[in-house]
């Protein structure tokens, strides 16, 4: 078994095959944004391209923690449910100054933190299955939102909760420069460092970890408290994006940030992944949504397409049964 | 397989259905001294007729989870199905008899669609069922995306019809779930559902079928689906796409608190029997003491676990 300080190995024949996979889809990528741009004038317009950035900017952030979370073969539901419940909480200080931001960004990661600590726990600990403990996560999350809320829409919120998610910075938008700085933070945590090795080998083989003196529980931890983190941050900027708080603010982005995260190649066995390429399933995901919504197509249609691609990108990684 | 292991694992599942049952009277006894309604007659009856859409979606449930998979498109199945039986008796309620069939058989074609999706393309049974999910979900809402259609009043009575003055759907409930308990216990392709929920390889090399027995499993999962669909619709007497959103999630929740493991090759029909009327009596005593739905997604993810947390072996 390999010290913990080597590099990860690397298979080092490259034949047709492992290009193809390595960047098949930024070849997919391409070849939609051409059919895009043939199909319709609009798509190749700055604004629609940075308006479908803007929307791709918060799923791109929960990709990034529900990659770390795949990565140890596990699987996070309850991230939309918690986007939301963090977006509540930031309408709970009923702030209308923007001295209450860096308020509302703290109580938020600490709220998302503890979410984590709990999927984590149950997940790592008392052995439930990351499907049922983030289920249940999503439940209950959902049940305290609305019993706070009654179920009616909020919309106090510090005006520059607003210039966060929409507004520019030199043309580039803030929440792109948010989830690039993010990106990169947490792609070099994992693919540059010491946890990120222990991630990897506590994705691909927990025992093995463990003999190597790597303890898997603290690892998988960890990992769900990143990922509900990167979560509860989306929620804030998809929340200053919409800027009402309807009590269902990102719902459906736990299956979206599953599909964005299968189609960037991270398998669902765990131990295998890069957070780049799940982000560039990110990018593949939102041009389709955009491309039927300018080929005029009903928006149902994305819904089809959408399952249709999920099904074929994980078969074409052929992520085995776990 | 020693047989001293075999017969830990079955003590251990007792124990499970036994946690489960003790729950249940606590539960009655709790409901009776909280509303003197909730013990008569008549709410029991209305139980039950609540219970076969939950019934039968978590029996399917079971099959699939024992073989070691997960159906997640159960609940846009049953929508869709709801809006075909609409749909069709409204344009023709003459042809009850053939509507009934068909729907039953396009159930079970899709379940067993996935099956065979999950089999020839080796992809994990939450992505395929998912991805079905959402073709479904979005194929019924181009074809009608509010709620309507009618049903005619033969159709609508099997909801609320009685034998022998219990309801239809509880004596349906009860014969099904028999039949199925019977069948995994007793015959040997019932059986071999667990063997390949417990390990799927060893079940390989022991020559099952194990590929049939995947889509087999699948297939009784959409089946199940079809005829809580029959039920659904009867009763609300209208097609609503978005009516089994939230059933494919509650579907697993009887399930494990039931005792059946999500790694598969452990549980059983019985588990789930009682973890379906756990769950719906708990909402139904929710109701009566007035507690807001809110509260009660709490407490449903507590008993979710909670559940587990019971019936789970520690690890090492």
């Amino acid at each position: 078994m390999a010290p913990l300080d080597t590099p990860m190995p690397r298979s080092q024949s490259i034949s047709l095959a492992s290009v193809f996979e390595r960047y098949g889809l930024v070849v997919f990528l391409v070849a939609l944004m051409t059919v895009a741009a043939l199909a319709s004038p609009t798509f190749l317009r700055p604004a629609n391209l940075v308006n479908v950035l803007t929307i791709a900017a918060p799923l791109g952030m929960v990709v990034i923690g529900q990659t770390f979370v795949i990565l140890v073969r596990g699987l996070d539901l309850s991230v939309a449910s918690l986007m939301a419940t963090v977006a509540v909480l930031a309408t709970a200080f009923k702030a209308t100054t923007n001295e209450a931001i860096p308020m509302i960004f703290i109580a938020a990661i600490a709220l998302s933190a503890v979410v984590g600590l709990v999927n984590g726990w149950l997940v790592a600990k008392r052995n439930v299955s990351p499907f049922l403990a983030t289920l249940a996560m999503m439940i209950i999350l959902q049940g305290i939102r609305f019993a706070y809320t009654g179920g009616a829409p909020i919309s106090t919120l510090p005006p520059g909760m607003g210039f966060l998610a929409s507004g520019r910075i030199f043309g580039v938008p803030v929440n792109l420069i948010t989830l690039a700085f993010l990106a990169i933070a947490f792609g070099i945590v994992l693919h540059r460092s010491r946890l990120g090795r222990e991630i990897f080998m506590v994705g691909s083989n927990p025992k093995a970890a463990f003999l190597n003196g790597v303890a898997p529980d603290r690892v998988v931890i960890l990992c769900y408290v990143i990922c509900s983190v990167c979560a509860g941050i989306g929620g804030l900027f998809l929340l200053g994006y919409v800027g009402t708080v309807s009590n269902w603010v990102g719902q459906g982005y736990e299956l979206d940030s599953i599909v964005a995260a299968v189609m960037g190649g991270v398998a669902l066995t765990g131990g295998r992944g890069n957070v780049f390429a799940a982000l560039l399933g990110v990018a593949v995901l939102v041009v389709i949504n955009n491309l039927v919504l300018l080929l005029g197509f009903p928006i149902e249609m994305q819904l089809i397409i959408k399952g249709v691609i999920i099904i074929g990108a994980a078969a074409f990684y052929r992520t085995r049964l776990a | 397989m020693s047989a001293i292991t075999m017969d830990l694992r079955r003590n251990r599942l007792m124990l499970s259905y036994l946690i489960v049952a003790v729950l249940l009277v606590l539960l009655a006894v709790a409901g009776g001294f909280l509303s003197d309604r909730f013990l008569t007659w008549r709410n029991i009856g209305n139980l039950f007729q609540q219970l076969i859409v939950l019934g039968m979606v978590s029996l399917g449930q079971t099959f699939v989870v024992l073989m070691g998979g997960i159906d997640l498109a159960v609940g846009s199945l049953v929508g869709a199905l709801t809006v075909f039986l609409a749909n069709f008796l409204e344009w023709r309620p003459d042809l009850v008899w053939l509507a009934l069939p068909l729907a039953l058989v396009a159930a079970t074609a899709v379940g067993a669609l996935n099956g065979l999706l999950t089999v020839v393309l080796r992809v994990h049974p939450l992505i395929v069922t998912l991805g079905m999910s959402s073709i479904i979900f979005g194929g019924t809402l181009m074809y009608r995306k509010e709620p309507g259609g009618s049903v005619p009043r033969a159709f609508a009575d099997i909801a609320y019809a009685k034998v022998g003055g219990i309801p239809l759907s509880a004596v349906v409930l009860v014969a099904i779930f028999a039949l199925a308990g019977l069948w995994l216990q007793r015959t040997r392709t019932g059986r071999s559902i667990y063997f390949v929920g417990g390990d799927r390889e060893a079940a390989r090399l022991n020559g099952l079928p194990v590929d049939r027995i995947v889509v087999l499993a699948y297939a009784l999962s959409g089946l199940c689906a079809g005829i809580a669909a029959i039920f659904l619709t009867a009763r609300t007497g209208v097609g609503d796409p978005r009516i089994g959103a939230a059933l494919t999630l509650q579907s697993v929740t009887p399930v494990v608190v039931g005792g059946t493991i999500l790694a598969g090759g452990r549980g059983g029909v019985l588990g789930t029997f009682l973890g379906v009327l756990l769950v719906t009596m708990l909402n139904s005593l929710l109701n009566f003491v007035n507690v807001s739905s809110y509260y009660q997604w709490v407490i449903q993810g507590l008993i979710i676990i909670i559940a587990v947390g019971i019936h789970t072996p520690r690890r090492r």
